[in-house]
């Protein structure tokens, strides 16, 4: 009965503030849709120069083939100086040099073309590199068989190996499937935190949660009450979420069940929101807690294994990322909504995200017994 | 009227010295930040765990399963004994790649005739997926260009390998990622940390109720927004001094521009960060909202469109309308040019206009909003 009333309290005061509503559902939906839309973590229109030397039909074939949605070529031009600038300014990321004797080489002894790449962006340099040696080596596949026939007539084939790749779960390896799902993960991450965090260090600040102290609830009981609405409006834009943008605007296969994933997620959802109550016990004011949330937030977000595979990490780095409750949601997340997995699979995560709520429940409560209620 | 101007400065100014603790949580949280991230965020694909479904079992397919696991991008999982297995292995997370060689595969290769083998790809990061693609490219067409050069020796005719491509990365010739992310993490933390710590000063007051000191005071609204952002544009060039020390003596990320010109662009790009934020803090009605806007708004975009990971000229079209909203687009190129291309101003001129021009809008803009009335 005091926890509803509790419950009840928060949840007007959430409802009461209009603009947070409109901002929570903007950044379940529209941050979502840019995020999809907008981003594209391959290469795509990587803007080339070609500096042609060779002027032979062959030469010509093969820029032929550096073609959209990959590369985007740019300009053709004629000195060194001149890529020079393109590359200085950072108009060109990349040029693609193909000397004067290219044609006689082809013929004889092999012929090399030179590809400058910026250096700068080194990942997408990676891809673009990769690109351009596959362009290349089936070219020269080519060649090689067209040669063949017209020459040596005793035999048709040429041993190689013929690459068969199938990218699984995401054939035509879609950003967008990826950025989705990965953007309404970070939002919920942010939101289950600063949401809760901020409802407590306002109590702070005000001194209303002296009040809350002289009544007769229990440290608990004011702490679930805080996470209570957070658990309800995530839990309720997200189905928005996933609903009208993963599923409906960009048709991300959900091949698991939500069943299992929703209960997860909600429980995620405390998890964090435990953490921000834990840094609101600890933090004075709201400029305080914000700094905390900053610093562990930060390096949640970017390190929860969605770009840094956890396999390359650093053994050290690897080990603290188990702290983080994000990287077993984002482990939970893909591996059932978008491989399909059952809990066979995913129970360590599961495990993991209800630990860690656990403990920093456990913790907030004796941290504010120890320094706040006396 | 400058005299009310260095009223305010100096009622800031005490304001930020009277709390220590926050004073040193806003020289420390970036720093920390940086430091964690400089060791963390590592983008280049290496140890990936790779299993092998071998049908052929021969020594030319075990000649191709060493030109895996003896790269360094690939890490031996297992050598599983059905496609089944290898499958599993896929769903479950444990390989990132399968390579299925078939039965056939030396047999055919030996005569003289190609061979498929499969490759079964862990698509659930897609840009790792890419990468990973063309790492097996890679090593498929060496293993090709050995093939070849055997079988013309066989045979007894010369073929050699027509085109070759050679390359050449300036700028960061070892393409090392370090080199990539520090400068990009100097631009992504100074422009969500200044926002943050810029987006409580206006609302703080209005929620306290001293704003209306202010209203009935005669100062003016430029006089407010200038004064709340000055102390923190001087809290967050400290900062990025310190940063700067820590990318360069820490990290020892290749630097050959002028310190000066970096200073220069990063004092205008401070004062744009900052300036969303007041901006931000003045539109808002609550501290809870403005905190909202400023963590939402700033941390994630200012990596994804901002062209840290990938360049902005790949994104769709809604991506590069949000990168010009976003202030580290225009000063990312300014810093990467500085650290590693080191060239002079005059290169730097059009992304410094457009950060004087976005300094101008935003000002103009919270200036506009700052109204002094009650409601």
């Amino acid at each position: 009965m005091r926890l509803l009333s509790l419950v009840k309290k928060e949840i007007l005061q959430l409802l009461r503030d209009k603009v947070l509503i409109f901002i929570l559902l903007w950044a379940f939906t529209g941050m979502i849709y840019t995020a999809g839309s907008g981003i594209s973590l391959e290469v795509k229109n990587f803007p080339t120069i070609i500096y042609d030397m060779s002027h032979s039909p062959e030469s010509r074939e093969l820029v032929s083939k550096f073609q959209k949605p990959y590369f985007k070529i740019l300009a053709y031009v004629n000195t060194e100086k001149e890529i020079t600038e393109w590359l200085d300014s950072g108009k060109a990321s990349m040029a693609v040099v193909i000397p004067p004797d290219f044609k006689r080489n082809i013929d004889g002894q092999g012929a090399k073309i030179q590809v400058i790449i910026d250096g700068t962006m080194s990942m997408s340099a990676t891809m673009a590199v990769s690109y351009v040696a596959t362009i290349t080596y089936k070219y020269a596949i080519k060649l090689l068989e067209r040669k063949m026939r017209v020459t040596q007539k005793f035999f048709n084939d040429i041993p190689i190996l013929d690459e068969r790749t199938r990218v699984e779960f995401n054939p035509n390896t879609l950003t967008s499937w990826f950025m989705s799902l990965l953007e309404l993960f970070n939002v919920t991450t942010m939101v289950s935190l600063l949401l809760t965090s901020a409802a407590l260090v306002r109590e702070k600040e005000y001194g209303t949660i002296e009040q809350l102290l002289v009544t007769p609830v229990r440290t608990w009981e004011i702490f679930f009450a805080k996470i209570f609405p957070t658990c309800l409006s995530v839990g309720a834009f997200s189905l928005i979420s996933i609903f009208l943008m993963i599923k409906g605007v960009f048709k991300v296969p959900i091949r698991g069940s939500l069943f299992l994933f929703y209960p997860v997620m909600i429980f995620y959802v405390f998890t964090m929101s435990s953490l921000g109550i834990a840094i609101a016990t600890v933090a004075r004011n709201l400029a305080q807690s914000m700094m905390l949330m900053l610093v562990i937030l930060t390096p949640m977000l970017m390190l929860s294994g969605a770009w840094t595979p956890p396999e390359s990490m650093q053994p050290l780095m690897r080990y603290l990322s188990l702290a983080s409750p994000m990287r077993y949601f984002i482990d939970f997340g893909y591996s059932v909504l978008f491989k399909g997995n059952g809990i066979v699979y995913v129970w360590k995560d599961i495990v993991g995200i209800i630990f860690m709520g656990i403990l920093l429940f456990s913790f907030s409560i004796w941290w504010f017994g120890k320094k706040i209620a006396k | 009227m400058f005299s009310r101007l260095g009223a305010i400065l100096k009622k800031e100014f005490r304001e930020l010295i009277r709390d220590p603790l926050y004073l040193s949580l806003t020289l420390f949280v970036p720093v920390v930040i940086l430091i964690l991230m400089g060791y963390g965020l590592i983008l280049d694909v290496k140890n990936i765990p790779v299993a092998f479904v071998d049908f052929d079992r021969s020594a030319l397919s075990r000649d191709y399963r060493h030109s895996f696991t003896n790269s360094e991008y690939f890490k031996f999982y297992s050598l599983v004994g059905s496609y089944k297995e290898a499958y599993e292995l896929i769903q479950s997370g444990k390989c990132r790649v399968v390579v299925v060689i078939p039965p056939d595969f030396s047999r055919k290769l030996y005569s003289g005739k190609p061979a498929e083998v499969q490759f079964i790809v862990d698509g659930s990061f897609p840009s790792r997926a890419e990468i990973i693609k063309g790492y097996v490219s890679a090593i498929n067409n060496q293993f090709n260009q050995n093939l070849l050069h055997d079988f013309s020796l066989m045979k007894g005719v010369s073929i050699k390998f027509p085109i070759d491509a050679e390359l050449r990365a300036w700028y960061n010739p070892a393409l090392e990622s370090k080199n990539f992310i520090l400068p990009g993490m100097l631009v992504t933390t100074l422009m969500f940390y200044p926002v943050l710590i810029a987006s409580l000063v206006v609302v703080r007051e209005k929620e306290s109720g001293s704003i209306f000191n202010i209203y009935c005071s005669p100062v003016k609204s430029w006089e407010v927004v200038f004064g709340k952002a000055i102390p923190y544009i001087t809290v967050s060039f400290v900062t990025y001094l310190i940063l700067f020390a820590i990318t360069v003596g820490v990290f020892k990320t290749k630097f050959i521009g002028s310190f000066f010109v970096l200073t220069l662009a990063t004092l205008l790009y401070l004062a744009c960060t900052i300036g969303v934020g007041i901006f931000i803090s003045t539109i808002a009605k609550t501290q809870i909202t403005a905190m909202l806007i400023a963590f939402l708004g700033t941390i994630t975009p200012s990596f994804m469109y901002s062209g840290f990971f990938s360049p902005v000229t790949s994104m769709g079209i809604t991506g590069q309308i949000m990168s010009k909203f976003v202030t580290a687009t225009y000063f990312i190129g300014v810093v990467r040019g500085v650290y590693l291309k080191g060239l002079g101003l005059s290169h730097y001129l059009p992304n410094i206009l457009s950060l004087i021009f976005y300094a101008l809008a935003v000002y103009c803009l919270a200036i506009l909003f700052f109204r002094k009335r009650i409601g």
